[in-house]
């Protein structure tokens, strides 16, 4: 009788006690102890084959003096393809795009542009100053949260080079790079591809030329005005065509050493320190193959011919960035493009 | 035989249990959720050079209800208070919470931010920091910080989450009155249409409903309700309620807010804000009964229907005006000082309300 009830004893315990080990197996891997690990990890590894005299540490404190990197343009301009490649680079995090960032700076900039409301804020004490500690707290939280850690974080919405020279103002040390590309293949593209962009009519090609025309020029006059040359502008085509001579000056630029990763941003995707790629996103299926020239002169052919004759009034910004706008296509392996420090 | 079965149960049960202990003390270390990745905290300095440092766990009063419920009132008292500063409406925190909440809807929004690695508790983050940023750095620091928009009380419940040691005060009113007062002195605010009486009362209506259910769901030891029509009628017994709701001690000069316009430690007033004119005079009973004969006759006999917030909140619809209790002498001897004419507007305080329509708010 007692070994009966003390043998049901023990076997009771020991399947509890499986039932319990099983379970704590099973509860998910506690996930600050897996990042923190993954963290060491990977950074141990950056640090482990690279002769860096002064191995770039993931810093402890985000503030106004982080150098960011902001990376933007008119959307299918090969904004994807640059963070991509960024993102290959060990050093860098860009990540997908937020879209929560351009509409807290275009909501600053609708403030910012009533002088009304600039001085209902001012008077209630939120002065541009406070405002701008506010929008910063706010971007940082997103911009470091939302990826891997890195030495140098990075972000790409397009549009928020729209508010480059406020950026520049709340991130003295940020670096902006503005991708740039015949405008016709852009407008091209966001048609063909139907990629919804507030704004742009997307059954005129008309439209879309003019709205690019605006946008392009309200990027590129701020990237020039940038204070101590903090923006580099780049042309797509450029990039595809002489990847690895764009990808230096652009590192150069950046203050980051040269690494190959960037050239085959291919092989890293879905990898720790890698690129992390969004099914959202619209231009995923294409940067999941390595740096190619295959969109470069889809356009020909499919523009308007009524567009095409007016293309030089309609979209003035395409000769000012070196474009021929009477070239169906012009040739991108001209010298005059090569020329990353466009100053017209 | 039975021996070593024994044995070998004895062993399996001590290695399983050693394996549980184990894992229950992985289990245990384990934070749970992932932590912020850093707290932010923000270091503010007075005149004094006193320190102040800010963060979400501080503890934080919001005030609000349906414009033109006697807010600004409130928070002037409040402001009177040496350790309390609300400030001016800081207009831009609505248009976050409101942005924020747009976001979360469960649309295909909310799942292509999830996609990009943008989740909700980033976002809470984020709203979480710029929010702390504009209420302690558009004013004076002090030891309890207090926010006024109106329309924050909207989202009480999103904020109690953000920050846990926050408390709010609705301000409830008559709102036959509110609406006479937005439509006579234009105070434009979206989705009220000015022109008509019956449109803002309902609008009131849906107003003050969501805001009281946001309260309730809150609950009583964090969220109270504050009658304008006791505030003016009886001050000083509201505030003894309020300040001991809020855990601060009595101050007698909560009641002489007018005294401690501009001062350091006092109230700050907007000039592009609507009931600056009255705040500066003291809590009187002028605006108590101002709507009584201003409602067209159609939307008097419809009152019930039309607002039925205003019998669930305790004013009887068809009464022009109810009573809404007897006043004290303070407030008698104020009403008739401001009748009198004893408080102008300061110049310094005057002069854009020409500049720019009244109010404008969202």
């Amino acid at each position: 009788m007692r070994k009966q009830t003390c043998n049901v004893l023990l076997v009771c315990g020991i399947i509890s006690s499986i039932t319990v080990f099983y379970l704590g197996l099973s509860t998910i891997e506690c996930p600050t102890a897996r990042s923190r690990a993954a963290q060491h990890r990977w950074a141990v590894n950056l640090h482990a084959g690279r002769n860096l005299s002064d191995p770039l540490q993931i810093p402890e404190e985000y503030n106004e003096e982080t150098p960011l990197i902001f990376v933007g343009g008119v959307p299918r301009s090969g904004t994807t393809l640059m963070r991509v490649m960024l993102d290959a680079h060990p050093l860098v995090r860009c990540g997908e795009e937020t879209r929560v960032i351009p509409r807290l700076l275009a909501m600053q900039a609708s403030w910012s542009h009533s002088a009304r409301e600039r001085i209902r804020l001012d008077e209630a004490g939120v002065t541009d100053e406070v405002l701008d500690s506010a929008v910063r707290a706010f971007l940082l939280e997103i911009i470091v949260g939302h990826g891997e850690p890195a030495p140098r974080l990075c972000n790409k919405d397009p549009f928020t080079l729209k508010s480059l020279s406020y950026l520049s103002k709340l991130f003295p040390k940020a670096k902006f790079v503005l991708m740039l590309r015949d405008g016709r293949a852009t407008v091209h593209s966001m048609i063909s591809r139907k990629v919804t962009i507030t704004g742009f009519d997307l059954t005129s090609y008309r439209d879309c030329l003019v709205k690019w025309n605006r946008a392009v020029e309200v990027m590129y006059d701020q990237c020039l005005a940038a204070a101590d040359g903090n923006c580099l502008p780049v042309h797509y085509e450029q990039l595809v065509l002489y990847p690895e001579q764009v990808m230096r000056k652009l590192l150069r630029f950046l203050d980051l050493p040269w690494d190959t990763a960037v050239l085959h941003h291919e092989k890293l995707i879905g990898k720790a320190g890698g690129v992390s790629l969004s099914k959202v996103e619209l231009s995923t299926d294409q940067v999941v193959k390595p740096v190619n020239t295959e969109a470069l002169s889809k356009w020909v052919g499919k523009i308007p011919a009524d567009v095409l004759n007016d293309m030089a009034s309609l979209a003035p910004m395409l000769s000012r960035l070196g474009y021929d706008p009477l070239a169906n296509p012009p040739n991108y392996r001209k010298p005059d493009l090569l020329s990353l420090n466009n100053t017209k | 035989m039975r021996l070593s079965v024994k044995r070998a149960a004895v062993l399996l049960l001590t290695l399983f249990g050693a394996c549980t202990l184990t894992t229950l003390y992985q289990v245990l270390i384990c934070p749970g959720k992932a932590p912020r990745r850093y707290m932010r905290s923000i270091l503010v300095r007075n005149s004094n050079q006193t320190q102040y440092r800010y963060n979400q766990n501080t503890p934080m009063v919001f005030v609000g209800g349906v414009p033109r419920s006697g807010t600004t009132l409130m928070r002037a008292m409040l402001d009177a208070h040496p350790d309390i500063r609300c400030g001016e409406e800081t207009r831009v925190i609505p248009r976050i919470l409101s942005l924020r909440q747009g976001w979360g809807r469960q649309t295909e929004e909310r799942w292509a931010l999830e996609d990009e690695g943008v989740s909700q508790e980033m976002l809470d983050a984020a709203t979480t920091a710029f929010l702390l940023e504009i209420i302690a750095r558009h004013g004076e620091p002090a030891p309890l910080l207090c926010n006024k928009d109106p329309f924050t009380l909207k989202s009480a419940v999103y904020l109690s989450r953000i920050f846990p040691n926050s408390k709010f005060l609705l301000m409830l009113r008559d709102g036959r009155a509110s609406v006479h007062s937005m439509i006579s002195r234009r105070v434009t605010i979206t989705g009220f249409n000015l022109s008509s009486y019956r449109n803002c009362l309902t609008k009131w209506s849906n107003a003050i409903e969501v805001m009281l259910s946001q309260c309730m769901a809150v609950g009583q030891s964090r969220c109270m309700t504050v009658r304008y029509e006791d505030l003016v009628l009886q001050p000083r017994a509201t505030m003894q309620g309020v300040l001991h709701f809020l855990n601060s001690p009595w101050h007698e000069g909560v009641l002489h807010h007018e005294e401690a316009i501009g001062q350091p430690g006092g109230v700050s007033l907007s000039r592009t804000e609507c009931s600056t004119d009255q705040v500066i005079k003291p809590v009187n009973l002028e605006a108590l009964t101002r709507w009584v004969g201003h409602i067209p006759a159609d939307v008097q006999q419809d009152m019930e229907s039309i607002a039925p917030m205003l019998r669930r909140l305790g004013y009887n619809p068809n009464a022009n005006p109810p009573d809404y209790g007897q006043p004290d002498p303070e407030v008698i001897n104020n009403t008739q000082r401001v009748l009198r004419g004893d408080f102008k507007t300061p110049t310094s305080l005057k002069g854009w309300a020409q500049v720019s329509p009244k109010g404008g708010r969202n």
